[in-house]
This record gives structure tokens, C-alpha cells and sequence, in this order.
């Protein structure tokens, strides 16, 4: 048991660390760091200058493009691209349809999607949710059935975030009505958004951003062989796909650049006798926050040494659960910082040149973030659903 | 960065688990002190014999030469079995000796012949390590002619103590001195009326050796806490398991289990926080910070699981024949040990706008 970094690992830091802030254009960082809507050509652009130094897809097969990095590796590099702001490749396509190809598909699916995945030629969307289908989502109802050498899809997916760029989505529908269990009558198949019969509508939020579509699906016909594995084996292929994602959503390095940021934007805001740092309440936030913080960080650290054989560890729900909690601490303690100069939004920077009074352009953003990131305890398996399965997983308590 | 234990680490905690199940209170007899710890002194030889009183100190200045790590290790094994002990205190007071160099009585200490104890509290305060109202005087002739005068309270153990070590006003500012065979009247008071004392340690390093001697304290109690949860939390998930109302077992309602899973998320990050703590320290004695984080991440983990453990047990958890509510009184009392969530947070938030962010690794 100890602290330091190996000397490997050091230089490993510093090589990711010089990577993310030298080779990721600043504009795009900047952008990101600042937060609100998601620029695609952002995403797109960064996710391209990774794969080119093999940065993409560390997580996947080697033969794919993947790294031999150990779980701390793959730790850090998370760290340092979060911390330098860097736009992250797209869960869709590296934590969630690349493995899932990677794992279970055809010889020739994996050669005719695995490298524009990566490279982001193809942005994926995730079609998983239906109004019918949220928490529960084995109830799913979006069909698919066989004519010919092709499936003909007809329902409605929901929730798909940046469903709006997407050009190709990896869809879960009912190919079997009958099966004894729900569970049992699904597969996993992926679908050109340009197919006829694909339409897509944008919903809006509470934080007035367009984020998540709906998409419907009407006679739309998929060729046979764009079904991932075997038919009526898609719900397997889904778990092994949430375990993952599950993995992937305890941002430790982007709630730790938002509070250090955060200790920023206290510094700017001025009280009757100071500034908002000075004020004990809000210091003690701070310090509390970074605690809790830290005790996270050091639990994704000891959880990722404790996976087996890829499969994450059943404490990966913990990470998701407190992961999402402490994200939206840290926009709720934002927001309060804002206080008055939030109630208006997206003002962008008022100050003007001659004394310089006028509010930050992060004030405004501070509301409608904290309100857009409700969604983290509700995404990737609710709260809720997390500790059902550390209550029923982990510690066998089953109702 | 490395969570794991090695073979001798793993020897040495498998020897405490013993050690621990051989001395744990029988707590379903009904027969176990009620309340604050009181010291055993059949554990404490057996401790001594373990080799776990002198473990973390330089084997030149009386100890076994092993590290914090090994300390959360025992101290975690004595939680677990819901021992009371006065490990931690002693550890504290052994650091000053070994900054003192008083190689001989750190011996003693590591072997049980002597029991230190840091008196700290001082009655009607806030947790400080700065004496306020304890004076040292010094007659000008060496370090052993120096008297104390004031009073340290509430001092747990003192009345078994051999030693204690006391942190007080010296004429040039805070000092840690010695006093053997302390006077204590009920319920740990420490009467200091011109009591001869040694001069440790003076005002230039006495600061720094006592925030080092209480990191390692934290270190212990850390251990002895995520412990002492554990066993709460395995007996709350057995009480949901076995216990029937309405004719099915408690862990039909998801009111009950959902609560359950926060408690076991509360352990998970103790557990990292206290192992980290260990491993910070051994690193760096005086990063006082990163034992600051670990304590609020204690205290707070320790209120919520022992909250919670009782709250599900029922009546039961409430009883002094059940181990449930003893474990939520240790964890309380650990929780205002060595400073308490307030006062680590208070010290943390002096310092927030020093540093952008907090670097785990190092």
C-alpha cells in the first residue's frame, strides 16, 4: 500500500498531461470548459487529433486500437484530459456501441464499423429508452421483424441525447413477442439514420438547451447482417454495455476542474466585506466538497484495481451514484456562488471596458447547468436503480 | 498509487483479527462496560505481545520499524471486533517520545510496561492542540525541573496511564512536556497544581510534533472506524436478511434496502479514505491536510452508518445487549477525537483559495 507514482506512471502523467493541454486546440477546450451546449464539431475534431495518437479508444481490444494501459493508466489519462478541459471522445461510440461491436459482433461488422467508431466518422446515438421503457427497460416494445433479408422497425425511442448529429443508432428491439421472459426477446441492432422512415424530434429541457430527441421509427428496413451477434440475445449484450457505462460516468476529473474553477468565479464575486472565498460558509463548501471529492477519486481508484477480467466491479454503482451526487453539488454550490447575477441567462460577459463592472459570463450559465445536470442522477440507471443493484449485488438483500 | 496489501502486511492483520476475536467484548451478555471505553489490560499486553504499540516507529528509537499502514491495519481489526481501546492515544503520545528521543520509555511503551497518554482537552474548549490554559514553568536548571499548572479534561485512560504528555504555555510559546504518575480525580480530570514535569519538546517544533503525533492518531482511530462500520453494516444487512414482520423478512421493502446500499456506499468511501491516510502520512508525517479530508470523511461516514445501523435494527439496535448501538457510541466518540468534523473542515477551509485543486496522486 503506498502513495507515489511508479516512475512509469509519473511519466505517463505528464505525458497525457502535455498531450491534452499542447495538442487540443485551446479554443475548443475553452469552449468546453465553459460548458452549455455541446459543439459537435468540437467533439469531432478532438476525438479525431486522439485517435491519431491512439488516444481514442484506450479501453478496447488492442486489435482495435486499444492500449495495454492498467487500470490506473486508464485512471489518469481520464484525469488529465477532464482536467485540461479536453471535449471526450463520444460515450456512444467508445464506451458503449465500440465494445459492444468489439465483443460480440460479426468478423465483418467489426472491420466495417470498428474504425470510423473510432475515428467518430460514424457518431452513434443510443436507442434504448421508450416512453413505455425507462427504468424498466426490458419492457421495450420498438419491433423488429424479419422480411426477407431484412428487419422491418417500427416504435419509438426516447431520451437520445445528441440524437441530432447522429448518423447511425444502436437500437434495442423486441424480435422475439413471445419469449417466456421479457428479456429473452430482444437483439441489438444498429440503424443508418438516413434509412426512410427514421424521424427524429427534438425535446427541449428546463435549461432551454436542445440536448434529447425523440425518435420514431416507422417501417424502416435494416439489412440483416446489422444485427450485433445472435437474435434474442441483445439483453446481454445491453449489460454488458451498462456496466460500462456505469464505469465511465464517475467524472472525477471534470467535477474536480469545476470546483477548482468554482474557487474562481467565489474569488470575482464581491460581498460587503470581501469577496465570496472570505465567507465562512461558502469556504467551508469548499472544503467539505473537496473531501468528498477526494474520498470518491481514491474509490474509482481502488475499484478499478479490484475489476476482473474487464467486467467492472459490482462497487462500479457506487461511482455512478456518488459520482452524480457530487457533480450536482458542485453546480448547486456554482449556482449559489451566481445568486442574484444568475437569474438571467447566457448574458455572456457584460463587463464593460471602462471600470469593469458587469457580471461574468459563468453566472449565466451557472442556472440552467445546475438545472441540466438533474439529469445525472436519472441517466445510466437511476440512483435508485444503483442502489438496487448494490442492495440486491452486493449485499444479497433480495425482497 | 497501490490499494493492496503484502504478504507480511496480510500475516500481521490476520494476527490482530485473532487477537481482536480472543479479546472482543461479549456484547450479547449484557456484561460490557456501558458508555466511554475503559482500558483493558489484559488487550493492551496482548497488543504489546502483537507488537503493535511500537509498530510505526524506527526500530532505533524503540519501535518495530514498520509504517502508519500497518497501525490502520491492527486498529482495523479492533474496530471490527467492537474493541474500546486506548490505541490510538497512544500512538500520539509514543510520536512525541520518539521526536523527544526518549528511546527508553518508547521501549517500554512498545513492550506495555508503560502506559502514555496525550492529556489534550482542556474542560470547557473547543478541540485545540494549542494549550491554553495549562502553564509550563521552568526553573532554569535542565529539562527536568519544569512544573504544570492547570487543568486538562475530560483525559480518557489517564487513570491507567503510567505517563502522561501535555502539550502547555511555556514562557516562549507552546510546549509538550511529560509527567509521570498524573494525578486524576473522577472522570478524567487531570489536576496539574505545580506538578513536576520533563520538557519534550519546545516552542520551536512543539507545534509541528503534535500535528504529526495526532495525524497518526487519526490514522488509527480511521482504521478502528471503518472497522467498527463494517461490522455495523454486516449486522444490519444480517438483521434485514433474518428479521420477519408482516411474516416476510425486512429486506422485502425497498425502503429499507435503498437505505441500506447508502450505508454501504458511506463505508466504501471511508474505506478509501482511511487506507489513503495511512498511506499519506507514511509519505509525508506533516501532510495534515490530507488527514484533515479523511477525518471529515470519517466522521461523516461513522454518524450516517451508525445512525442508520440502529434506525434499521429498531429497538433492538438501541439495547446495551446488542454490539449495534456500542459501535455507534465508538463512532461517535471517534468522531470528536483528535478533532472533530467542525474543526477539520474550519482548518480545510482556511486554507481553500492555497491550492486550485486536491492531487490524491503524488
Amino acid at each position: 500500500m503506498h502513495r507515489t507514482l511508479s516512475e512509469e506512471d509519473a511519466a505517463f502523467q505528464q505525458r497525457m498531461r502535455d498531450f491534452f493541454t499542447t495538442e487540443v486546440p485551446q479554443d475548443i477546450r475553452d469552449r468546453w470548459r465553459a460548458g452549455g451546449e455541446v459543439e459537435a464539431q468540437d467533439v469531432r475534431v478532438t476525438q479525431r487529433i486522439l485517435n491519431a495518437a491512439g488516444l481514442a479508444v484506450p479501453s478496447w481490444p488492442r486489435e482495435f486500437g486499444g492500449q495495454d494501459w492498467t487500470n490506473l493508466q486508464l485512471h489518469i489519462y481520464l484525469q488529465e484530459m477532464q482536467s485540461a478541459s479536453v471535449p471526450p471522445p463520444l460515450a456512444f461510440n467508445v464506451n458503449m456501441v465500440g465494445p459492444v461491436i468489439a465483443a460480440f459482433a460479426s468478423r465483418e461488422l467489426k472491420e466495417r464499423f470498428l474504425s470510423p467508431t473510432a475515428n467518430l466518422d460514424i457518431w452513434w446515438a443510443q436507442g434504448f429508452s421508450e416512453p413505455e421503457a425507462g427504468s424498466d427497460l426490458a419492457s421495450l416494445r420498438t419491433s423488429a421483424v424479419l422480411e426477407g433479408d431484412e428487419w422491418v422497425v417500427n416504435g419509438q425511442k426516447t431520451w437520445t441525447t445528441l440524437g441530432q448529429h447522429a448518423d447511425w443508432i444502436f437500437a434495442l428491439v423486441r424480435t422475439d413477442p413471445d419469449a417466456p421472459k421479457k428479456q429473452m426477446g430482444i437483439s441489438f441492432l444498429l440503424i443508418d439514420m438516413a434509412t426512410p422512415g427514421v424521424t427524429v424530434r427534438p425535446i427541449q429541457l428546463i435549461d432551454r438547451g436542445h440536448e434529447v430527441n425523440e425518435i420514431f421509427f416507422d417501417n424502416v428496413r435494416v439489412p440483416v447482417d446489422q444485427l450485433v451477434g445472435e437474435v434474442n440475445k441483445g439483453w446481454d449484450y445491453a449489460k454488458f454495455l451498462l456496466g460500462n457505462e456505469r464505469v465511465s460516468v464517475a467524472p472525477v476529473g471534470s467535477i474536480k476542474r469545476k470546483l477548482a474553477d468554482a474557487k474562481g468565479f467565489a474569488r470575482s464575486v464581491a460581498t460587503d466585506d470581501g469577496t465570496l472565498l472570505d465567507d465562512v460558509h461558502i469556504a467551508t463548501r469548499f472544503a467539505e466538497l473537496e473531501a468528498q471529492v477526494m474520498a470518491l477519486e481514491l474509490t474509482a481508484l481502488r475499484v478499478a484495481a479490484g475489476s476482473k477480467d474487464g467486467k467492472p466491479d459490482p462497487a462500479s454503482s457506487i461511482l455512478k451514484l456518488r459520482g452524480s451526487q457530487l457533480q450536482q453539488d458542485v453546480l448547486e454550490l456554482v449556482v449559489d456562488l451566481a445568486g442574484p447575477s444568475g437569474l438571467l441567462w447566457d448574458a455572456g460577459d457584460t463587463r464593460d471596458g471602462t471600470d469593469g463592472s458587469g457580471r461574468e459570463a459563468w453566472t449565466g450559465k451557472a442556472a440552467p447547468t445546475y438545472l441540466n445536470f438533474r439529469k445525472a442522477s436519472i441517466y445510466g440507471g437511476s440512483n435508485e436503480v444503483q442502489r438496487q443493484i448494490i442492495s440486491s449485488g452486493i449485499l444479497g438483500l433480495r425482497g | 498509487m497501490d490499494f493492496t496489501i503484502d504478504s507480511e502486511q496480510r500475516a500481521l492483520r490476520d494476527a490482530a483479527a485473532d487477537l481482536a476475536e480472543r479479546h472482543a467484548p461479549d456484547y450479547g451478555s449484557g456484561d460490557v462496560t456501558v458508555g466511554p471505553a475503559e482500558h483493558d489490560a489484559g488487550l493492551w499486553a496482548a497488543l504489546a505481545g502483537l507488537g503493535g504499540l511500537g509498530l510505526p516507529f524506527p526500530e532505533a528509537a524503540g519501535g518495530f520499524g514498520a509504517s502508519p499502514v500497518e497501525v490502520s491495519l491492527v486498529a482495523g481489526e479492533l474496530g471490527r471486533a467492537g474493541i474500546r481501546s486506548a490505541y490510538g492515544e497512544a500512538l500520539v503520545a509514543a510520536s512525541l517520545l520518539v521526536d523527544a528521543d526518549q528511546t527508553d520509555l518508547v521501549g517500554a511503551v512498545a513492550d506495555g510496561a508503560a502506559l502514555v497518554i496525550p492529556a489534550l482537552a482542556e474542560p470547557g474548549r473547543a478541540w485545540s492542540l494549542a494549550a491554553s490554559t495549562v502553564a509550563a514553568e521552568g526553573s532554569g536548571t535542565g529539562p527536568d525541573a519544569w512544573t504544570l499548572t492547570g487543568i486538562k479534561e475530560p483525559v480518557q485512560f489517564a487513570a491507567a496511564a503510567s505517563h502522561i504528555v501535555v502539550p502547555a504555555q511555556a514562557p516562549d510559546g507552546l510546549a509538550v512536556l511529560l509527567v509521570s504518575g498524573p494525578k486524576v480525580t473522577a472522570n478524567g480530570r487531570v489536576e496539574l497544581a505545580g506538578a513536576a514535569a520533563t520538557l519534550l519538546i519546545g516552542p520551536d517544533t512543539a507545534a509541528s510534533a503534535l500535528a504529526r503525533a495526532v495525524n497518526l492518531g487519526i490514522v488509527a482511530l480511521a482504521g478502528e472506524a471503518v472497522g467498527a462500520m463494517d461490522t455495523a453494516m454486516t449486522m444490519t444487512v444480517d438483521y434485514l436478511k433474518t428479521r420477519k414482520q408482516f411474516g416476510v423478512p425486512l429486506m422485502t421493502f425497498q425502503t429499507l434496502t435503498q437505505r441500506a446500499a447508502d450505508m454501504y456506499v458511506s463505508l466504501e468511501l471511508a474505506r478509501s479514505s482511511a487506507q489513503f491516510a495511512a498511506m499519506a502520512i507514511t509519505d509525508d508525517p506533516d501532510d495534515s491536510a490530507s488527514i484533515s479530508r479523511a477525518k471529515v470523511v470519517i466522521g461523516q461516514s461513522g454518524r450516517h452508518i451508525g445512525q442508520e445501523a440502529i434506525q434499521l435494527h429498531g429497538g433492538i439496535g438501541m439495547t446495551a445487549e446488542y454490539a449495534v448501538g456500542h459501535l455507534m457510541t465508538r463512532l461517535t466518540a471517534i468522531e470528536h477525537t483528535f478533532g472533530d468534523t467542525r474543526q477539520h473542515l474550519a482548518a480545510l477551509a482556511a486554507h481553500v483559495g492555497d491550492h486550485e485543486s486536491v492531487d490524491v496522486l503524488a
